[in-house]
């Protein structure tokens, strides 16, 4: 049984003014399995937050099914069982955090005694121990943020669905953040996240699923996550002839010149140290070496002219879900 | 139910922390307290002028108190999607609305309960005589004012805050007036206007059975049936109104 079957939805919003309708998801599906952590990757616009809408039932779709643990969205018995974090959370500024907390229990159906010990326990775990009696109005961004993965985590759900988790973390947080959802995989919970950055999905997804432009672009592993974000060498050099760095062809994957410095990208890190030692032997000037990652740009334009290439010639086929289950 | 009064009792705790709801408290007050400086220019008056000014100030704070809280209280929450760590819990819309309901009405009947008080210092000040027909003059306009809390929430499920408070003020002066206009359409209109004057006055809500001032300044007589009968119409009106707003509230998509 998947956790969440999202089956060929479709979505439609009315432009402003106009009656025409603009379509912004073209049949998309999903399916996520007990236990994984699931990457929906995407640029801003490409649907990631309509989908979890949708899934949530804050929005409806104009066609397809979506399925929670086998239940109908908005069935109690899927709702009870899912925790969310909203992208840029807004909650109650006149509530501390205890009573925040407290709240999103009882809005759960929590029983008060549980309710009270689960409450100690997620205060700790997003470490606002301090700030228990605070009210949100005073808290930064990033403590937000935490109290909000506080909220979906507190009743102990099997399916967490969170929209930019890391969004407004610094890096301590975001080191924290990725502890408790590894901590959570660990327990066997799923995990649906949608993040456009890429070293996020890398250090925890098992699978990601790319979208563009309302449709699933690419369902990515693990290995080719880690192989996407895996940067490349380039290397910043002065006084290197032409006849230099036609030796290099074998090595480099592409050259450029601007006065008399030359950048190279290098093929693979393996060829490093014999370009530099090349460069070197033959009086040219290393200024510096770095390890470029990609963008999440940098991806999609490699991904997304692969779709239009495929609806130029053959058409986007439908994922196999019996592959994307494989993953 | 426990989470319709968690929900109540989040929106009642939202309502006294917002400062609108003191503003009113302190004007209600000041009011209250002018009767004192005002009655000696009222020969013999004196006990009529606290309770007339007191008990009008009950009524029309406590509606522009729920008109101005109940307005802002469930858009905001959708506009900043404070509304989606609800919505995306096992809580019906519903229940949602009920529980923003009975909240504001918990806010507005404390402010109620508080401008009562001070009515009731002044009257004890001035050695005033206390009749029943006061408490239930208070008990109506508290009813009044729950009938407008309904109206409130049900524009405020598709509509935004300036044009809830603007709909909801038409709403308030029609319904004060929804019986008189249906007495002179019959006296006087044609077919038309009759026909249209009944209308408006079974689908507006009809406050002036909520008030009973008049007999309360004066010291007139009143029937206990009419009491018990706009408590049954305030308790059925409130419920049509919020099945509504529910209908509304139930396709609305949180974009």
């Amino acid at each position: 049984m998947d956790v969440l079957a999202v089956d060929n939805i479709k979505k439609s919003f009315r432009r402003e003014i106009s009656l025409a309708r603009k379509e912004v998801l073209h049949g998309l599906s999903i399916y996520v399995n007990s236990g994984e952590i699931l990457g929906f990757l995407g640029p801003n616009g490409a649907g990631k937050t309509t989908t979890i809408k949708i899934i949530l039932g804050l929005i409806k779709p104009d066609s397809g099914e979506v399925k929670i643990f086998d239940h109908p969205v908005g069935d109690r018995r899927a709702m009870s069982r899912i925790g969310y974090l909203p992208e840029l959370p807004y909650f109650y500024p006149h509530l501390s955090l205890e009573e925040f907390l407290t709240f999103c229990g009882q809005m759960s159906g929590m029983e008060r005694r549980v309710l009270r010990h689960r409450v100690d326990e997620v205060i700790r775990l997003v470490e606002l121990a301090d700030h228990r009696y605070r009210r949100l109005k005073d808290f930064s961004k990033g403590m937000i943020q935490r109290a909000g993965l506080a909220q979906a985590v507190l009743h102990d759900p099997d399916l967490l669905i969170l929209d930019e988790p890391f969004s407004g973390l610094d890096p301590m947080g975001r080191i924290q953040v990725r502890d408790i959802l590894l901590g959570l995989k660990d327990r066997r919970k799923t995990i649906f996240f949608s993040s456009h950055i890429l070293p996020d999905m890398e250090a925890l997804c098992d699978r990601a699923c790319i979208i563009n432009e309302g449709t699933v672009v690419r369902w990515a592993s693990l290995d080719e996550l880690t192989r996407m974000g895996e940067g490349k060498i380039e290397v910043a050099t002065r006084y290197c002839g032409a006849d230099v760095l036609e030796d290099l062809t074998d090595y480099v994957e592409s050259t450029d010149s601007l006065g008399d410095e030359s950048f190279l990208v290098v093929k693979e890190q393996k060829y490093l140290r014999t370009v530099l030692m090349h460069l070197l032997n033959n009086g040219a000037e290393v200024l510096r070496v770095e390890n470029r990652h990609p963008s999440l740009e940098d991806v999609f334009i490699s991904e997304v002219s692969g779709v239009r290439k495929g609806r130029d010639g053959d058409g986007m086929k439908q994922p196999d879900r019996t592959l994307l289950q494989e993953g | 139910m426990r989470r319709v009064s968690s929900i109540a009792l989040n929106t009642f705790r939202e309502s006294v922390r917002e400062k609108l709801l003191f503003v009113a408290l302190i004007f209600g007050g000041i009011l209250t307290l002018s009767t004192y400086l005002l009655s000696p220019l009222a020969v013999g008056a004196k006990q009529k002028i606290v309770t007339d000014v007191s008990l009008a100030s009950i009524s029309i704070l406590g509606v522009l108190a729920a008109i101005f809280v109940g307005s802002t209280l469930v858009r905001k929450e959708v506009d900043k999607k404070a509304v989606f760590m609800v919505l995306t819990r096992p809580v019906s819309r519903l229940q949602y609305l009920i529980g923003k309901f009975i909240g504001v009405v918990m806010a507005i009947s404390l402010l109620v309960l508080v401008m009562t008080g001070f009515m009731v210092l002044m009257m004890l000040i001035g050695k005033a005589e206390f009749k029943p027909a006061l408490f239930v003059a208070v008990y109506l306009s508290a009813l009044e004012i729950t009938v407008m809390c309904s109206v409130v929430i049900f524009f405020s499920t598709f509509t935004t805050p300036v044009l809830t408070l603007l709909f909801s003020m038409c709403i308030f002066v029609a319904g004060s007036l929804s019986g008189d206009l249906l007495a002179f359409a019959q006296k006087f209109g044609g077919a038309f206007t009759r026909i249209m004057a009944r209308a408006f006055h079974y689908i507006l809500p009809n406050l002036g059975i909520f008030n009973l001032r008049h007999e309360a300044v004066h010291d007139l007589p009143f029937f206990g049936s009419d009491v018990a009968l706009a408590t049954l119409y305030a308790l059925v009106y409130c419920g049509v109104v919020l099945y509504f707003a529910y209908l509304i509230f139930r396709r609305r998509e949180f974009i």
